[in-house]
């Protein structure tokens, strides 16, 4: 990757985080708190988008930001309040944005008609309406300097021509090596008025002792402008931590102006900075900055040096751009470096548990000298996988903040009204399974609102509010994440689901089954509730294939639901995708694993319970349940004749849909926790082999894919199910 | 960027992109012609940053220290404006002095 694609890679990350950042603040705002550093935030968060789309020359991008943030400007000083109907606007702008990134990053293109749209409803907000901002336009696309009216005149304040600022600008390597450039920032700053730019090169070094990527240059700019400081400083934003920058105002260009009556603003401005913070170091120079109403000229200087000094400090932390003075410092590390750590560890518990193994062999007794380094070497390998695991492990609140405006979406769509309650945004799982628990989550909201909930006139009947709640937190519990998406709709409609799964073949039509039995029926594949196929959640997706995909991360989902009350969806899945606990198991000489996930219970086959149906397909009965039996070894090609099931072990195990099959093996050796390598990447795809791990022996074992394994034994022989639905 | 021999004159032809990618090689390429009368053809810049204004300021220096003839032609009005905005006009860079 070049330099360019690198930086232009991180703005995306940081655009990833500005729209999180921004999203938390905006539904905080729509929740009315509207506090000022949540104003900020969320002004910070398109500025920032702003600013370095801009960089990036990506025009669509920072024309919408720029509306966006001017309307945003307009609540942070006050001027608009942030209404329902003025958040619901945002929010959607906010929405826009985000598509907008994404485009941007990924090459395709927004529909420019749903751009315009909020580009007028956010324009209409605005005091003054479309006029200030078309001003406001043309003056974006005009890199002279053209005089703009101000949107917020005082029309009782006397003609102003301008006012004067020095500023001192000396960039350091940084700047450039994080993308920026002092050319886009000069030009920026000539959209605020009449600069005359002087370069100071006293500094730069003879060109055999240049270094290509130092910075020696420093400019004095002479700027005439009717704007504040603060609309100065912004266009410093993004450089001045990596730069020594001065702005000193002086009172030239206004002398004909009433002294005290054009320095409102700035004084304002000053006041606001203080009061926030911006200054708390320098006290003395707050009180220099307000211009008194005095005829004598004044100078007015206003330092930020870009060390992170005390002041800096409390600026940083009243920008909410960067991390709080208090917050853990981070770093972005490549994927591809952790992963690789995350392999080498592998390798070390496998090395250990080899290591262990030869000691024990070699006659080493336990509690002997070598034993007990062992031991403690086994516990610190532990200890190193998991703090290693801890790297990749993130907060769900990557996947969940993406779920209010999916709520927003669909309750727009279903003409419901909903509210969304996230908890637990901070439980942390391996990155594998955050990237992967994006799908499901999607489809489980969905369908929570789209079935789950009723609409407005039937909950007011049924005497609940017609606002419905869903549900959505993350927990810790026994090693694994745990998932909950809970409505307070009408529940699952047990009578009809049933009806739809009889006359769709799935059960017999005299089958008793109970209240659990019936709810999941809905993730047996080919049922789908929905009368009509809806834009929603009729996808083509049922939930079975979300089920599917859950168990495909070695995760379990279930559903209790109460009748009025309500249906709770939860999801529990492994913490890594990198560790296994599985069952070692041999089968023909071969050393297996079965996921434990997977596993209900094991059991010896009774001569009693084993019955052939012919084609080398039996079953066994398991409390009054025929339920398959299949020979693994048979299965997976390792011998060609079935063994003998009385002499093996039978592991039910659960398919999907809930349907249970038992795996017939030879022995089980333990239970033990196992490193998954993928055998795609080191050899190739093994139909029935989800991956394989290295063994303490030094021996590869295979970990079994159960789903594959079943619905390839079921698939030859089909003949199995009408037989069962006999026998059942 | 690519050079062109001739016994007398030797020609730099500079990117079309002088930004902060462009400043190592540049430099590089500078520093392999020092010595030699040098004429910088800026026909295909379109927009310059600071970091390469740096390196062609320190060349015209460094070639006014060593005696030698540097000079520029062809410059287009990406270059000029970039130029412009760094603080330095069309005449500094016509010119062979160092600009103040």
């Amino acid at each position: 990757m070049d330099a360019m694609a690198a930086v232009k890679q991180t703005f995306f990350q940081e655009c990833e985080e500005q729209l999180a950042e921004l999203e938390t603040g905006l539904l905080a705002m729509e929740r009315g708190e509207a506090e000022s550093d949540t104003v900020n935030a969320v002004f910070r968060a398109v500025h920032s988008i702003k600013g370095g789309a801009g960089a990036f020359s990506l025009e669509g991008l920072v024309q919408f930001a720029h509306v966006f943030e001017t309307t945003l400007d307009h609540v942070r000083n006050g001027a608009l309040e942030p209404t329902a109907d003025v958040m619901a606007v945002m929010l959607r702008a906010a929405d826009l944005l985000a598509d907008l990134v994404a485009a941007a990053r990924d090459g395709h293109t927004v529909d420019s008609g749903r751009s315009e749209v909020l580009v007028g409803e956010l324009t209409a907000l605005s005091p003054g309406g479309a006029e200030a901002e078309a001003e406001e336009e043309d003056d974006m696309s005009d890199f002279s300097f053209t005089p703009v009216t101000v949107a917020f005149d005082f029309s009782d304040a006397p003609v102003d021509i301008g006012r004067s600022y020095t500023i001192t600008f000396k960039p350091r390597p940084e700047l450039y090596a994080k993308g920026n450039e002092t050319v886009l920032v000069l030009r920026e700053l000539e959209r605020l008025g009449e600069l005359e730019i002087n370069c100071d090169a006293s500094g730069l070094p003879s060109l055999a002792a240049l270094d290509p990527e130092g910075a020696y240059l420093e400019w004095t700019i002479k700027l005439t402008t009717e704007k504040g400081e603060d609309a100065i400083r912004e266009v410093f934003e993004f450089v001045e931590w990596d730069s020594s920058l001065t702005i000193q105002a002086a009172d030239a260009g206004s002398s004909d102006a009433e002294p005290g009556a054009d320095s409102t603003e700035d004084a304002f401005a000053a006041l606001l900075r203080s009061i926030q913070g911006d200054e708390a170091a320098q006290p003395a120079t707050t009180a220099e900055i307000i211009p008194l109403p005095s005829a004598e000229e004044r100078e007015a200087v206003a330092e930020v040096e870009a060390q992170p000094t005390k002041a800096a400090a409390a600026r940083n932390s009243e920008s909410g751009a960067n991390a709080n003075a208090g917050a853990p410092q981070t770093i972005r590390a490549d994927l591809e470096r952790v992963d690789r750590l995350i392999d080498l560890v592998g390798e070390l518990v496998i090395n250990q548990a080899m290591l262990s193994q030869r000691v024990m062999e070699a006659g080493h007794v336990p509690g002997s000298a070598v034993a007990l380094g062992l031991d403690e070497l086994e516990h610190l390998t532990r200890e190193i996988q998991d703090c290693v695991m801890a790297i990749r492990a993130q907060a769900v609140k990557s996947v969940f903040q993406r779920i209010p405006r999916l709520v927003r979406e669909v309750a727009s769509m279903t003409g419901k009204q909903v509210r969304l309650i996230t908890d637990g945004e901070g439980t942390e799982v391996d990155k594998t399974v955050i990237d992967r628990l994006n799908d499901p989550l999607t489809h489980m909201i969905r369908n929570a609102i789209d079935h789950g909930l009723e609409k407005p006139e039937v909950r007011i009947a049924a005497g609940k509010p017609a606002e419905g709640v869903v549900r959505l937190s993350a927990m810790h519990r026994s090693g694994r994440i745990v998932i909950e998406v809970a409505d307070d709709g009408a529940g699952i409609n047990r009578s009809r689901v049933k009806a739809i799964a009889v006359e769709k073949g799935l059960i017999a039509a005299d089958a008793v089954l109970s209240d659990e039995e019936i709810d999941n029926l809905i993730f047996l594949p080919g049922f789908s509730t929905a009368s009509e196929v809806s834009n929603i959640s009729g996808r083509g997706v049922g939930m079975d294939v979300v089920k599917r995909s859950i168990q495909g991360l070695g995760g379990r989902l279930s559903i209790t639901s109460r009748p009025g009350k309500g249906s709770t969806f939860t999801m529990s899945l492994p913490l890594t995708l990198a560790v296994l606990d599985g069952m070692v198991v041999t089968v023909a000489d071969q050393t297996l694993v079965v996921p434990l996930t997977a596993i209900i219970e094991t059991l010896q086959p009774k001569a009693a319970d084993v019955h052939g149906l012919g084609g080398g397909s039996r079953v066994i009965a398991i409390r009054d349940a025929f339920t398959p039996l299949i020979d693994v070894g048979r299965e997976l090609g390792f011998r060609n004749t079935a063994t003998d099931p009385l002499a093996g072990v039978a592991i039910l195990v659960e398919t999907e849909g809930g349907r249970r099959s038992a795996l017939l093996v030879d022995t089980i050796q333990g239970q033990r926790q196992v490193v998954i390598k993928s055998l795609e990447s080191n050899y190739r795809h093994v139909p029935g082999i989800a991956a394989a791990t290295i063994l303490g022996d030094g021996r590869v074992a295979l970990i079994i894919d159960v789903d594959t394994v079943i619905a390839n034994s079921q698939s030859d022989a089909t003949i199995l199910e009408p037989v069962l639905a006999a026998a059942g | 960027m690519t050079t062109v021999s001739d016994p007398s004159q030797r020609i730099l032809e500079l990117a079309a992109a002088l930004d902060f990618r462009a400043a190592a090689p540049l430099t590089e390429s500078l520093l392999a012609m020092r010595g030699t009368a040098l004429t910088i053809d800026a026909s295909r810049v379109e927009r310059i940053g600071g970091q390469c204004l740096q390196v062609l300021l320190s060349a015209q220096q460094t070639w006014s220290a060593d005696d030698t003839a540097l000079s520029f032609t062809n410059l287009t009005p990406g270059f000029v404006e970039g130029l412009r905005l760094l603080g330095f006009s069309e005449a500094d860079f016509t010119k062979e002095e160092m600009p103040e």
